[in-house]
């Protein structure tokens, strides 16, 4: 058999494609990024605001620096996702490893795994057919929103009714310094606005999608609360739904601060019509309440809340690739392989997956890219360009010889400052003894010409006025060190955001406010000196706590990639919460694949299982921790050495204290009920009762444990199968069958499964009688009490995470206040955690499914492969340093370090700022109140010579 | 630790407006710790200073130098080389700073640009709280580790007075009352006992200023 390729395809560069990239370069693997528009970013890159700790960004483009939140104080704002998203387009698009392809399209896939054949087609250049060999494919092309135009009835034919991208436009566009709204009609501020959830979405009978898209009732709440923080009270805000389906991670605390501001309602209805005034633009919105009484109420604007379906070019796609699609034309996928196609070797993530939210997209991005990686991991890094450095130049005791680039950036610089002129005026600089101009400084033309002028005018500092450090530095860092500059000897001038861009109608004062900055910094270049990386060996071992279905998948995704293994497991056997289960929703079993993963896991030779272990001890840091684990009860103890680790210690299901659990053997939870009908079937129950969020959704938990809908619609189903005379009811606050488990909600329903919702408010009660149990509800629909006597009443018992208070300490972990750990971005990192080198998967991280919960683990494994895949880190040298001898150990850097790096050595009496972990904001160089911290390249006078530069101009 | 506040801005400069050369003087040791007088907050003023006199037509010249500790005398020493080159000292140190700042130059004039707030605790930065009077009579041993001094309004030994109100002081329900406090923990380690006995007041007349010998030590003959 032929070699197999070192390239993975992937299709679609959106942020879920963009991840997997990122992911397998970072891996080494050669990537193709393919996406048929002309820029990357996909649906993504269209919207303002991404999510609801994105709602800051709005406020404060600049407050970001990629921290989490640590606290419930700083919820749910502190981070803007925004930012952290153009950088991560700034990643893919300047990676070595990543080629970018755009306004192309796959037309063919040939051969098989290992050895693909792809016939690419590029629509900029008159439909030119090319070949590219990959080893495997992942396909990220996303979804489309749905078109409402077909649904007359919505009334998407006036002006004032918008699509919520519409909206989040307009929010955005909204006039400026004010913030305040303006609807489409006439320009005036909308002082009543309807939100219509489900459009497209949960229909069958107009829409023809019977599937949840998933997303829309949490972009319809941050819409609400993005509106209403700019237009304040008075504005009233209606959100017309069905069930809000808030079940993400923290989404629900995000539902009930919005939820309980003043002028917002959420309100369960069906819309009839929606028909406009022609004389004022406002509409008419005729709605059936929950009695069924037929309303009419008057808005100034309406909002589609339109979902997700799959593009007609996708579908096409799958057919040419002979991938099998599902009745919606979502990627059929099985629930314990999430991620991949019918087609070995081409894996899928993100919308055309399922709808769902980010973090799940880019979850399966990087499970997708960890799949895509172990298919050709014999072929790592095959198809690299190889990049070698001369040895470095010494530059110390030279006088400074400055060259200065200036970058018309197209006409991005050059259309509104004087370039040449800027040049010019940089030659007459001090130190200054090379100046060039050139269109594209980035490009590779220029940057080999940057090659040559060091090297011909022995140039020592390198200033390059274009745009930002953050931008294009390590591209041109990257230069400097090809010829054998030391890398940190470069400074940029930001001549096109802080000149070009916000002066554009202002030309000669933009080139003299391009003339000063370029003036700071030739100052501040000559100020720079060489620094010299830290670089540190990576240990090429994993330890992941917790031996469940998580921890297993985990194990084996990096088992196969050949890299060894320690898996912990507290109890004596693998399996985890897992074993106390029976089937999926779908009707999987889940005991036998248990056993499965666990004979798999046993014969893997690089995986080395521990059970009865308890972690004692942990110290090191990304790519060489030392975690000191008892196993057994004795004192059999084991240090073990390993580069990255992997947190999947699980949840349990909540053990109630509400409605006579415990007291009365006919309450069960759903665990137990599973339990029972695999026993004893169902033929002996004449009614089942069951009773939603218990133990979530209250004051004790607020969030919402999302896989409860679907257990009870589940067993539900299941009685219904056995026992069809069987009668069952569930109670419910919303039901959140997301995604394509809405199908079995609607299949419960046809089976007569009764629905009957109650508020948070008014829970149902339940009381033992002579004549055996009773639960009391009032009926929102027949609005009267309802009391059913029942044999049984289930549970839908919430999760909680287990115990890792012991485990959190002892490694440092951050954990949320309902003990789920924390990742390191909600939206854009979802198994990062904020530790480098240390990754969450599963229930650990919070409630999820089974399916989930092996996407998250192939995740985990996908981005502790990117760093044991290197020999060696290269850590930034950008980092803090303590005069220790003037220093006073105060603690301000101890207490005001977002990373918890500067600490208090007792052993050497000194604060002690770690080389490695430190992150280089500058926090506590700044904070010192003694001045006894430098930060490494932004000294205080590499930053005081440019206002210096700046007043004497 | 001695806790200090910087004093508004507008009386610091109004001390220094007779003067053209002034030496800002700041501490390295309580007043840095608590963010009022270390390097950083030297540099702050000075360059508002600076500012603001330049903004007045007024220039003056004014440079930093934070020593270790102002109380300390060896510390001190390191300015005898430059404080001539000034015509006034402004010290970000404590009172006890400024003074023995005072004492060293005689002959200049020495500004206080702090007021030296109380002995406390860091409960976080930036955030101080009371704890201690220096009274010279510690009766923290019987108190349960809850000073009476400080923490009750009216200092009392004996307590709570009348003005106790479900846990808070009479002068203010977010001020807790030391009293209470003292009975709540002293009744949980059983030791009730302690405040059984009346204390007799403290007599705080005729205060003079205080002077501490560490057993083993004496006083140096030249000082």
């Amino acid at each position: 058999m032929a070699k197999k390729s070192g390239s993975v395809m992937v299709v679609g560069a959106g942020v879920a494609g963009m991840q997997a990239s990122l992911d397998l370069a970072n891996s080494d693997y050669n990537v193709y990024l393919v996406d048929k528009s002309p820029t990357i970013g996909g649906m993504m890159s269209r919207l303002p605001c991404i999510g609801f700790r994105g709602v800051e960004c709005q406020r404060n483009m600049s407050a970001d620096n990629g921290a989490a939140p640590r606290s419930e104080d700083s919820f749910p704002t502190n981070d803007c996702a925004m930012c952290m998203f153009s950088h991560r387009l700034n990643d893919v698009g300047g990676h070595k490893n990543i080629n970018v392809i755009t306004t192309s399209e796959i037309r063919n896939i040939e051969g098989e795994l290992g050895n693909f054949d792809v016939t690419l087609v590029d629509y900029s250049d008159d439909e030119k057919e090319s070949k590219v060999q990959v080893g495997s494919v992942i396909l990220s092309s996303g979804s489309q929103t749905f078109d409402p135009s077909a649904l007359d009835f919505l009334g998407y034919q006036y002006p004032n009714v918008v699509t919520g991208e519409e909206f989040e436009r307009l929010i955005n566009e909204s006039e400026p310094g004010t913030g305040r709204l303006m609807r489409p009609s006439d320009k005036q501020e909308p002082k009543k606005i309807a939100w219509m959830q489900c459009v497209g979405s949960r229909d069958i009978n107009r829409g023809g999608n019977g599937y949840c898209s998933s997303v829309c009732c949490l972009y319809a709440i941050k819409e609400v609360s993005l509106v209403k923080e700019r237009m304040g009270a008075d504005l009233d805000c209606a959100v017309f739904n069905m069930d809000i389906r808030t079940f993400g991670k923290d989404y629900e605390k995000f539902y009930n601060n919005v939820r309980c501001q003043d002028g917002v309602r959420f309100m369960k209805a069906r819309i009839h019509t929606i028909s406009e005034d022609p004389e004022t633009g406002d509409l008419n919105v005729r709605y059936m309440d929950e009695a069924g009484t037929v309303l009419d109420e008057t808005f100034s604007m309406v909002v589609l809340s339109t979902g997700l379906e799959i593009p007609k070019a996708s579908v096409e796609l799958a057919n040419r690739l002979g991938i099998e699609l599902n009745h919606y034309n979502f990627v059929k996928t099985d629930p314990f392989q999430p991620v991949q196609s019918s087609r070995p070797g081409i894996y899928i993530c993100g919308l055309f997956q399922g709808p769902k939210d980010i973090p799940e997209s880019v979850t399966e991005a990087s499970a997708a890219a960890c799949l895509a990686g172990t298919d050709i991991v014999e072929s790592r890094g095959d198809d690299l360009e190889k990049v070698e450095f001369p040895e470095e130049i010494d530059v110390s005791g030279q006088e400074p010889r400055i060259g200065v680039f200036v970058c018309n950036c197209g006409v991005n610089i050059g259309g509104v400052v004087d370039v040449n002129s800027v040049q010019e005026y940089a030659s007459t600089l001090p130190n200054v003894v090379f100046t060039d101009s050139n269109l594209f400084t980035c490009s590779d033309e220029t940057r080999d010409r940057i090659k040559e002028m060091i090297i011909e005018h022995k140039l020592n500092r390198v200033v390059v006025a274009s745009c930002t450090l953050e931008n294009r530095g390590e591209m041109f860092m990257e230069t400097l060190a090809s010829c054998g500059l030391n890398k940190y000897l470069l400074e940029m001038a930001n001549i096109r955001n802080q000149a070009a861009w916000v002066h554009a109608n202002a030309p000669d004062m933009a080139t003299q406010k391009a003339k000063d900055i370029v003036r700071m910094s030739v100052a501040r270049a000559a100020n720079l000196n060489p620094l010299q990386e830290k670089i540190i060996p990576v240990s090429k071992h994993a330890l992941i706590i917790g031996g469940g279905i998580a921890g297993m998948n985990a194990a084996l995704s990096l088992g196969k990639q050949g890299f060894d293994v320690v898996l912990l497991e507290k109890d004596a056997q693998l399996g985890g919460f897992a074993r106390k289960l029976h089937h999926t929703i779908e009707g999987k079993d889940i005991r036998a694949y248990v056993e499965e993963l666990v004979s798999e896991v046993n014969a893997n030779d690089k995986i080395q299982v521990m059970t009865e272990a308890r972690i004692i001890g942990s110290k090191g840091f990304q790519g060489n921790f030392v975690t000191q684990v008892a196993v057994g009860s004795g004192d059999d103890m084991h240090n073990i050495e390993h580069g990255v680790t992997i947190v999947a210690t699980g949840a349990s299901e909540y053990q109630p204290k509400e409605f006579l659990y415990g007291e009365d053997e006919r309450v069960l939870t759903q665990v137990e009920l599973s339990d029972r009908l695999e026993e004893k079937g169902a033929s002996d129950i004449e009614s089942v009762v069951m009773i939603q969020c218990v133990g979530s959704r209250n004051e004790e938990h607020e969030n919402c444990s999302r896989i409860c809908c679907q257990s009870a619609v589940k067993n539900a189903i299941h009685i219904k199968k056995l026992n069809p005379d069987a009668r069952v009811y569930v109670l419910y606050r919303d039901i959140r069958t997301y995604g394509l488990l809405e199908d079995y909600y609607t299949e419960a329903r046809r089976r007569g499964v009764i629905f009957i919702r109650f508020d948070r408010e008014t829970p149902p009660e339940l009381k033992k009688t002579s004549e055996g149990l009773v639960v009391k509800i009032k009926d929102p629909v027949l609005q009267r009490e309802l009391e059913i006597s029942t044999d049984l009443v289930t549970l839908s018992a919430g999760v909680v995470a287990n115990d890792t208070a012991e485990i959190s300490r002892i490694m440092k972990l951050d954990r949320d206040s309902e003990g789920f750990f924390t990742e390191a971005h909600i939206k854009l990192r979802p198994v990062d955690m904020l530790n480098e080198g240390i990754f969450v998967c599963g229930t650990a991280h919070g409630p999820k499914l089974i399916s989930e919960s092996i996407a998250q683990a192939q995740a985990a494994a996908s981005r502790a492969t990117t760093f044991l895949a290197k020999d060696v880190i290269r850590l930034s040298a950008v980092t803090a340093k303590v005069d220790t001898d003037h220093c006073v150990k105060c603690l301000t850097c101890v207490r005001s370090c977002p990373f918890d790096v500067p600490v208090f050595n007792e052993e050497e009496n000194c604060i002690e700022i770690s080389e490695t972990l430190c992150q280089g904001c500058g926090i506590c160089a700044s904070v010192c109140p003694r001045q006894t911290i430098q930060l490494s390249f932004y000294e205080d006078n590499q930053v005081t010579c440019k206002i210096d530069a700046l007043l004497a101009g | 630790m001695i806790v200090a506040k910087r004093k508004p801005f507008d009386e610091i400069k109004d001390m220094l407006k007779g003067y053209k050369k002034v030496l800002n003087v700041g501490c390295g040791t309580c007043v840095a710790v608590c963010l009022a007088g270390g390097e950083k907050e030297v540099d702050v003023l000075n360059a508002e200073l600076d500012m603001a006199r330049r903004l007045e037509d007024n220039p003056i010249e004014i440079s930093g130098f934070t020593v270790e500790r102002q109380c300390d005398r060896e510390y001190l020493e390191a300015l005898d080389a430059v404080v001539d080159e000034y015509e006034a000292l402004l010290s970000m140190a404590c009172g006890a700073g400024v003074q023995f700042l005072a004492e060293r130059y005689p002959k200049k004039p020495v500004f206080p640009a702090v007021n030296t707030s109380f002995i406390g605790v860091n409960q976080d930065v930036g955030w101080y709280e009371e704890r201690c009077r220096s009274c010279s009579s510690c009766v923290l041993g019987m108190t349960g580790g809850i000073c009476p001094v400080t923490m009750c309004a009216k200092g009392l030994y004996n307590g709570p007075c009348g003005g106790t109100n479900n846990g808070s002081c009479e002068i203010n329900k977010d001020q807790p009352c030391a009293w209470y406090m003292i009975y709540e923990r002293l009744a949980a380690q059983g030791r009730l006992d302690c405040i059984m006995d009346v204390v007799p007041p403290q007599d705080w007349r005729n205060q003079t200023p205080r002077t501490v010998i560490q057993p083993g030590y004496k006083k140096p003959e030249a000082a």
